[in-house]
Order: C-alpha cells, then sequence, then structure tokens
C-alpha cells in the first residue's frame, strides 16, 4: 500500500482566473503575422496622419453595382438576393478562408487577408442541401416562444404515475434535445461565410434546440421535477458529436436522430394527458421535421456530388452501422420506453398494453427512417442494424 | 388560384354540410380573415388533401384540397383521384371520425378533446391515415402541424350540418 499523501506534499494549485498560456499564445500568433496586420495600420495611420482620403471603395469595375434584388411577396429573401447574378453562386469548394463576403470586391485584397484556419468544411457536398433556403425562411417564420405560447397557467395535476412519466420523458427530452444545437455549433465554425446560407440555417437549429431544452425542463419542473437521466442517452450523444464529418453526424443527427424524436414528440402529443403538453410537442414537432427535412436532403446533396458515390455509399454504411446501434442503446434505455409505455397504456398498471403500442409506433418509426434513407439515395432497409420489430413485438 | 376559389357559397348563419366543398372554404375564409394569428404561427406552404372516405353520395371518397401559401388558404377545391399527386399529403377518414372530431372541437370551442387532434388520430394510422407519394412531402404534414390543426379549429366559429 502506498504511503499515506501528507497535505505538505501536494503540489500548489494552479491559480484560479488567469489565463497566462492562452494569452502567451494569442500574442505570439498575432506577432507572428505582425508584419501582414502592422503594414495594414501603418498605411492607415499614414493617409489619415496626412488628411488624404481613400474612395477606392467607389470604385464599382470590379463590383456587381446596380443590378438591385427584388423582394417576393414574402419580403426580400436569400433565394431574392440570390437570383442577382453574382451573388448566388456557391462555389464547390470555397478558397476564401476568411469573412470576406461572397459577391463583394474581395479578390484585390486576398494577398494581405489573413486565413482562418477553423474554417475546414470547404466542400459544397458536405453541407449543402437544395431545401435549406426554404427551410431558413420558414425556421424564422415559425419560431415560437416557450415562455409566452405556452397556456402554462392551464397546466393540470395528473394522477402521480401519469405525471412521473410525463416528467421523465420530458428529462429525457431536456438531456438529448441540445446535442442538435451543440453538433451544429461544432460545425458552424468550421464553414466558411461562402456557404453564409447553411450557416444561417444551422443557426436557426440552435435557437430551436435551446426552445426544446427550455420547453422540457420547465415542463418537468412545472409538473413535479426532473427525474432520471441515463447512460444510453449520453452514448447516443456522444456518437452524434464525435461525429468524423458533417455529413455523416448530420445523418445521425438530423435524418436519424431526429427523426426518430420527431416520432417521439408526434406520440408525446398523442399521448399527452393535458392541453398544456399537447401544445408543446406540436410546437417541438414541427422544428423537429425542419431538422429532419435537411437531415435527408443534405445526405442527398452529398451522395449526389461524390466524385465517388460507391466509396461514399460504402464509408456511409460503416458509419451508419455503428451509429445506428448506438442510437438504438438510446432508444432502449428504460427511462424512455417505460415511461412512454405507460402514458400510452394511461397508467402504471397498463404498462403491459402500452408496450403493445409501443411495439407498432416501434415498427412505424423505423420505416419512416428506412423511407428517409432511401429518398436521400442511401438504401439501408437490407444492412440497418435496427430491428424493424420491436425486441418484445408479439409475433 | 382565384380568391374566389377560396370563398364559401353558404350564407352565414345557416348550418355548412359536411362534407362539401363550402365547408373547406368556409374553414379558409377564416383562416383568411384571422391572419394575425397566422403570421404569428408562421408560414405554411403546401397542399393538403382531406379525405372522407365514404363522403360522396355514392358513398365512395370525397376530396378536398387546400393549397395553403405563407399565412393564407389561397385555394379550394374538390379532387378527384387522378388529383392525388397534387397533394402533399392527404387525410384519409371515415365520415364517422370527421364527425367526432368537428363535433369534439365545436364541444370544445375551438379547441378538440385530447383524444381529437389531427396528430392524435392519424399518428398511428389510423382512423386517420396520411397518405402521401414521397415521404419528405408527407413531412409537410409535421412542419406545419400547428397552423393545419388551428384551420380545423376554426370550424367552432360556425355550424356544421352533417349528411349522416
Amino acid at each position: 500500500m502506498a504511503q499515506p499523501v501528507s497535505v505538505d506534499s501536494l503540489l500548489p494549485l494552479p491559480p484560479a482566473g488567469l489565463h497566462e498560456e492562452g494569452v502567451a499564445r494569442y500574442e505570439e500568433a498575432f506577432r507572428h503575422h505582425y508584419a501582414e496586420w502592422a503594414a495594414i495600420l501603418q498605411r492607415n495611420a499614414e493617409r489619415l496622419a496626412r488628411g488624404q482620403y481613400s474612395l477606392h471603395w467607389l470604385d464599382t469595375e470590379k463590383a456587381r453595382w446596380g443590378r438591385r434584388a427584388k423582394p417576393s411577396s414574402r419580403g426580400l429573401t436569400y433565394g431574392d438576393v440570390n437570383q442577382v447574378p453574382g451573388y448566388g453562386e456557391l462555389p464547390a469548394l470555397a478558397d476564401w478562408k476568411n469573412f470576406a463576403p461572397r459577391g463583394s470586391v474581395r479578390e484585390p485584397y486576398r494577398h494581405e487577408m489573413p486565413v482562418v484556419d477553423d474554417y475546414t468544411v470547404v466542400d459544397r457536398g458536405e453541407l449543402w442541401a437544395e431545401n435549406v433556403l426554404t427551410l431558413y425562411e420558414e425556421a424564422k417564420a415559425r419560431q415560437w416562444n416557450a415562455t409566452r405560447d405556452i397556456p402554462w397557467s392551464e397546466l393540470e395535476r395528473l394522477p402521480e404515475d401519469l405525471e412521473k412519466a410525463t416528467c421523465q420523458l420530458c428529462t429525457f427530452l431536456t438531456e438529448v434535445e441540445f446535442v442538435a444545437g451543440d453538433f451544429p455549433a461544432k460545425w458552424l465554425y468550421r464553414i466558411p461565410q461562402d456557404f453564409l446560407e447553411v450557416k444561417s440555417f444551422l443557426a436557426t437549429q440552435l435557437m430551436d434546440e435551446a426552445r426544446h431544452q427550455e420547453v422540457f425542463r420547465k415542463r418537468a419542473i412545472a409538473g413535479g421535477g426532473l427525474l432520471h437521466a441515463a447512460p444510453g442517452f449520453e452514448w447516443a450523444l456522444k456518437a452524434i458529436l464525435e461525429a468524423p464529418t458533417h455529413t455523416m453526424g448530420t445523418f445521425l443527427l438530423n435524418l436519424l436522430g431526429e427523426g426518430l424524436v420527431l416520432s417521439i414528440f408526434r406520440s408525446g402529443e398523442m399521448i399527452a394527458k393535458t392541453h398544456v403538453d399537447k401544445e408543446i410537442f406540436r410546437r417541438c414537432l414541427q422544428d423537429e421535421a425542419r431538422h429532419v427535412s435537411y437531415g435527408v436532403m443534405e445526405l442527398k446533396a452529398y451522395l449526389d456530388a461524390h466524385a465517388d458515390r460507391e466509396q461514399a455509399t460504402r464509408e456511409m454504411h460503416r458509419f451508419a452501422d455503428v451509429g445506428e446501434q448506438v442510437i438504438l442503446t438510446a432508444f432502449t434505455e428504460a427511462a424512455l420506453v417505460e415511461p412512454v409505455a405507460v402514458l400510452l397504456g394511461g397508467s402504471l398498471e397498463k404498462i403491459d398494453q402500452g408496450m403493445e403500442g409501443m411495439a407498432r409506433l416501434w415498427s412505424m418509426f423505423i420505416e419512416e427512417y428506412l423511407a428517409r434513407c432511401a429518398r436521400a439515395g442511401f438504401e439501408r432497409r437490407e444492412r440497418c442494424t435496427i430491428p424493424i420489430r420491436a425486441p418484445w413485438a408479439t409475433a | 388560384m382565384t380568391a374566389a376559389s377560396s370563398v364559401a357559397a353558404t350564407p352565414a348563419g345557416v348550418a355548412v354540410p359536411f362534407p362539401s366543398l363550402d365547408w373547406f372554404r368556409r374553414l379558409a375564409e377564416r383562416m383568411n380573415a384571422d391572419r394575425a394569428r397566422h403570421e404569428h404561427l408562421g408560414y405554411v406552404d403546401c397542399v393538403a388533401g382531406f379525405c372522407v372516405l365514404d363522403g360522396a353520395p355514392d358513398g365512395g371518397p370525397f376530396t378536398v384540397q387546400v393549397t395553403f401559401e405563407e399565412f393564407a388558404a389561397v385555394d379550394v377545391r374538390e379532387a378527384s383521384p387522378a388529383d392525388a399527386g397534387r397533394a402533399d399529403f392527404t387525410l384519409e377518414a371515415s365520415l364517422a371520425t370527421w364527425r367526432r372530431m368537428i363535433e369534439s372541437i365545436a364541444a370544445g370551442g375551438g379547441r378538440p378533446a385530447l383524444t381529437q387532434t389531427l396528430n392524435h388520430l392519424s399518428h398511428a394510422g389510423t382512423p386517420i391515415f396520411v397518405r402521401s407519394d414521397d415521404v419528405l412531402r408527407a413531412d409537410l404534414y409535421f412542419r406545419y402541424n400547428q397552423s393545419l390543426q388551428e384551420f380545423v379549429n376554426a370550424s367552432a366559429s360556425f355550424a356544421t350540418r352533417f349528411a349522416r
């Protein structure tokens, strides 16, 4: 057995609240590029000191000046703006790794501009979806407010078994919902500005998920309290967050994960025991369906654009073989299945009846997942590792 | 599409027969009159079919397609089976199912009982079946579910007369 550790032998704790290493790295990085940005500063300082104006920005020779965007019936959308020649062309491979806006006069300044190394998702095929403009406009128009739009004052007290089942379902949803915020957030800053439409849509998904986390947390705490977290949920969330590419993670999150959560929201609306819960689930399922639509069409765009579709499909299958199993780990957790069964059955005593109902819904969920894969051009039916019939379903 | 195609012919105050084109046109009128509410809910862009499986005079299906654009119902028309592909999705149910739902909405003053919402009735595929030839077009039913629910909830604002 090791010698007991004495207090005197402990190393001092690092000083709290100081970030010396980080500041030192930052200083070094910008000193390394000193000649580049300091030359710009010097030039500007001299010009201002001379009292000279530089009106080069009035020169429209290389600009798309004068081709004015016209609003359509619902206002001025990205779609309307992209109709103007020179603004709507997305590169197949983005090579502007900074913030210079697509369609601006930027080429003359390229040699002086910094490169943002974090912009790594430069392939349009890794993020584009043909419905992304529509989904972005729809997402903005269909935002709602979890504080005001839910009739919280009408929340009724339920029998204890149903209240606990509802609060457990809400605990699950509170735990899982914001991965659909963290995942796009992780990739959002890696996407160059030339793909601004996708970045904009992902920002709406972040807001949607913040609202979902908020509304389910509030519902649980208003109804009795949060109940149990579960390790199976956590492994599924980790598998999503750590997906090796944006497309793979989007497949796992938006197409499979959110597709299943969409089904849970629809089930939640169906089995809700109060009008408040109905309203919550109906609002959330609308948001979730947008995310699913992006997931389907992003995967389709990826496979359609890939130079070697066969290879890309093989890789996606390999990824899905693992991803499906990890997602299944979450969707078989007792902290999810059993409370839903209690709500479906109508009481704790009728949990068996609820499980029968769950078995029917299970097959429906998986059929929908496979139909979405097929719609994306990713035929998964023969290889799907999630059983189409629920493990407890009777023959 | 014309504005006239979403206007009901049945005079105000007279019970509107169900199923009928006029009944859905009355819903469209209500939606368009309550634009502020639908602006709050957000865009709804789809063609929704409503099919009463035994609603035709001969006992066959009676289908109406409602075209939603932005915040309005802009077109309401009777559809034949050949028009099915025009709808993004079609909600199919028996007259008895529709009747129970409409009566529940009326009894609740515009809010159906917990077991009579569109999603509740359609989620398991019965008694309302959501038919669509494309999974993405079917997903529009979910994307606009609250708007569609409020569209049918407006039936509480007028009297309905059932064929049977």
